[in-house]
């Protein structure tokens, strides 16, 4: 990393809050207890063409607990314990502060705001199953690591927000957990060179655009770097689109999302370029009322690989892989969700998963809204 | 050197052609709000709201670009008891302006000081529908507690701005005297009427009919934000016709093909009217919401 990077975080850290503090008395419902909202999804499969055991029938996905509650007047702090039917971790906790005009500053553990799905917590999914290269670049449910992050408003006059973050080295862990339904969290980046100067760092700009009252064009490109245990960069590079239209006379009623994203993987050094895996997704969905959604998703991943098993031979889906899904969701309320998912996708051999899935999710407590 | 000597001459001009900037920026989450706070704040204060009338308060989608308007603001005026709940919570922090976060001088609650109706009472629950567990938010159909709300913003106002502290007293006093004296107007009208029935989409006019002794019959939804079903458009329709109550009304952001179905079910007629400025083209600051909710009541009320 240049020094003038570095220098810019060390300043970051030691700095201290010199403006005029924000009291932020909380617009949360909580007195002495934070407030508390808990989601939950399951799920009922069948996939004929998966070797896992279990890979048809219902299963439990996971509860998410979310916490949060205002520190003191400079800090609030939130944090997201996950629990599925095997373990629990502590998902995201981080302390974020506005204290600095123009700046959100974020420090604790959480998802590095990387693109669009990223940035998704598994119950926000739009389609059931995550894109096919999330799991060969960040992770399926995005890249999750300790670090620093800062947001800040550029004066541009459109919505313009640049965020650079800095994280712990992490290991790649070389499990790419795709085939089962744990949706369980991987890293499939190596950030784990032991060098002294390896801190893994986020650019991103989010560009928002209002078209016209009821529609908005975004426009996002990201960069995720850091060094390896091999001597080489490793990065994740990404460009994000979406064009959203929210009709304010109608706005629980109808509208659409038209989303497309590119992510690529590669690493490097002086003479030295990789491209270790890439692909994109591009995805329609529309509101058909105050209760229906539905969507349809075209993704393609390239040097994809995976741990989806199938039947009979139990060679992966790997390789050059390209998926359609097409999915229906009945939302009686703001707080449950039953959403019906076909998926079928096929690789370069001929190898095929092809999966119908239900799921149902639900909401209790309090539950911050979903980002636009 | 010539360039130079050129440019300083013309800094005085450059000054001089820049929009005269009010005092104080204000921005709220509800129309009505803005409305109460360019009033009390006359020259001095430009007003906007996040929220446009033909929007539900409860599901303004919480785009960038509000964050983006708020950025600089002075005063962020929150309409309150979590109305805004849905997407105010993203907005607020993302505007990064740390003069209207929750707790800051520049973060007005407006529903202080208002008599909150529909407090619940015993266990709060999502059986119920999607409740507000601190009262009934839309204290806003009611005129009188503009009044209260028009107090409030002229005692903020007159802590963040004190050299202009006479003349926001002096616009809340006169906005006072014109709301008491325009209830008392829209009350004579609506005095041959004291008694009757209305039926409602959502339980946001309780403070309008409490105010001019009208009744609310029952709503097109069945619970708050829970869609109605045939069946039950049926049942009420049923007991409209048995009770004599013919008149349905929603705002422009709700279902209007179930309110006409339920108002034509029952033999009645179905009513699109504001809760909020800008909720129609007429209703243009508060004074002319109330003017054309009264005016368009009275014609329907009236028809036999």
């Amino acid at each position: 990393m240049s020094r003038y990077l570095r220098l810019f975080f060390i300043g970051l850290l030691l700095a201290p809050p010199t403006l005029g503090l924000a009291q932020t008395r909380s617009i949360i419902s909580n007195l002495a207890n934070p407030a508390i909202g808990m989601s939950a999804l399951f799920l009922a499969q069948a996939a004929p063409n998966l070797s896992l055991p279990g890979s048809t029938g219902p299963s439990f996905q996971e509860a998410e607990i979310s916490v949060i509650s205002t520190v003191d007047p400079l800090w609030t702090l939130a944090g997201n314990f996950t629990f599925d039917a095997g373990s629990g971790v502590a998902e995201e906790a981080y302390a974020t502060t506005d204290a600095v005009p123009d700046i959100t500053f974020k420090v604790g553990e959480f998802r590095a705001f990387f693109g669009k799905h990223g940035t998704l917590h598994t119950h926000a999914f739009p389609f059931i199953q995550a894109p096919l290269i999330m799991s060969n670049t960040l992770g399926e449910e995005g890249f999750k690591n300790a670090g620093l992050e800062a947001a800040w408003m550029t004066p541009l006059p459109w919505y313009a927000e640049l965020t650079l973050g800095a994280y712990r080295p992490v290991a790649n862990d070389g499990v790419v957990q795709m085939g089962g339904n744990d949706g369980a969290g991987n890293h499939p980046l190596n950030f784990n060179s032991g060098s002294m100067d390896n801190i893994p760092y986020l650019a991103h700009l989010k560009n928002l655009f209002d078209v016209d009252d009821d529609t908005t064009l975004e426009l996002g490109a990201s960069d995720l770097t850091g060094y390896g245990d091999d001597g080489l960069h490793h990065a994740v590079y990404g460009g994000d689109l979406t064009i959203r239209n929210v009709p304010l006379r109608r706005s629980n009623q109808a509208g659409w999302i038209l989303q497309g994203e590119y992510l690529k993987k590669v690493s490097y050094t002086t003479g030295i370029y990789n491209q270790e895996s890439d692909g994109w997704y591009a995805s329609f969905q529309n509101r058909w009322g105050q209760e229906w959604w539905s969507g349809f998703r075209f993704d393609e991943a390239f040097n994809l690989a995976s741990d989806i098993s199938i039947n009979p031979t139990d060679s992966s889906l790997s390789g050059h892989v390209q998926r359609a899904s097409v999915n229906v969701a009945w939302l009686p309320s703001e707080f449950s969700e039953m959403k019906l998912e076909y998926g079928i996708a096929k690789d370069a051999t001929g190898a095929v998963d092809n999966r119908v899935m239900l799921q149902f999710n639900y909401i209790i407590g309090f539950h911050p809204p979903h980002s636009y | 050197m010539k360039t130079l000597k050129k440019t300083i001459w013309m800094l005085p001009l450059l000054v001089l052609a820049l929009p005269a900037w009010a005092d104080l920026k204000v921005a709220t989450s509800l129309s009505d709000l803005a409305s109460v706070a360019q009033f009390v704040g006359g020259k001095h204060v430009t007003a906007i709201s996040l929220c446009k009338g033909y929007e539900d308060p409860h599901f303004v989608p919480a785009k960038p670009s509000l964050m983006k308007a708020i950025q600089d603001a002075d005063v962020f005026v929150s309409v309150g008891l979590e109305l805004d709940g849905g997407w105010l919570p993203l907005v607020i922090p993302g505007s990064r302006n740390p003069k209207i976060q929750p707790g800051a001088k520049g973060f007005i609650d407006a529903s202080e000081g208002v008599e909150v109706l529909d407090k619940p009472i015993g266990t709060v629950s999502r059986a119920e529908g999607d409740i507000h567990p601190l009262g009934n938010p839309h204290y806003y159909s009611d005129p009188l507690n503009l009044v209260v709300v028009a107090d409030h913003l002229a005692r903020v106002f007159s802590d963040l701005d004190p050299d202009n502290a006479s003349d926001y007293a002096a616009n809340a006093k006169e906005f006072d005297a014109k709301m008491k004296k325009s209830v008392e107007d829209w009350t004579a009208q609506l005095k041959p009427f004291q008694g009757a029935s209305l039926v409602i989409f959502h339980e946001n006019f309780k403070y309008f009919t409490n105010r001019f002794g009208l009744k609310i019959f029952g709503t097109v939804e069945p619970k708050p934000g829970i869609p109605p079903s045939p069946r039950y458009l049926a049942e009420t329709s049923e007991a409209m016709k048995q009770a004599g109550v013919k008149v349905v009304i929603y705002q422009p952001y709700y279902d209007a093909d179930a309110s006409q179905q339920l108002a034509k079910l029952a033999g009645g007629v179905a009513l699109e009217i504001p809760n909020e400025v800008g909720g129609v083209p007429e209703a243009k600051d508060v004074f002319s919401k109330f003017d054309y909710i009264v005016s368009s009541l009275v014609k329907a009320l009236s028809q036999k």
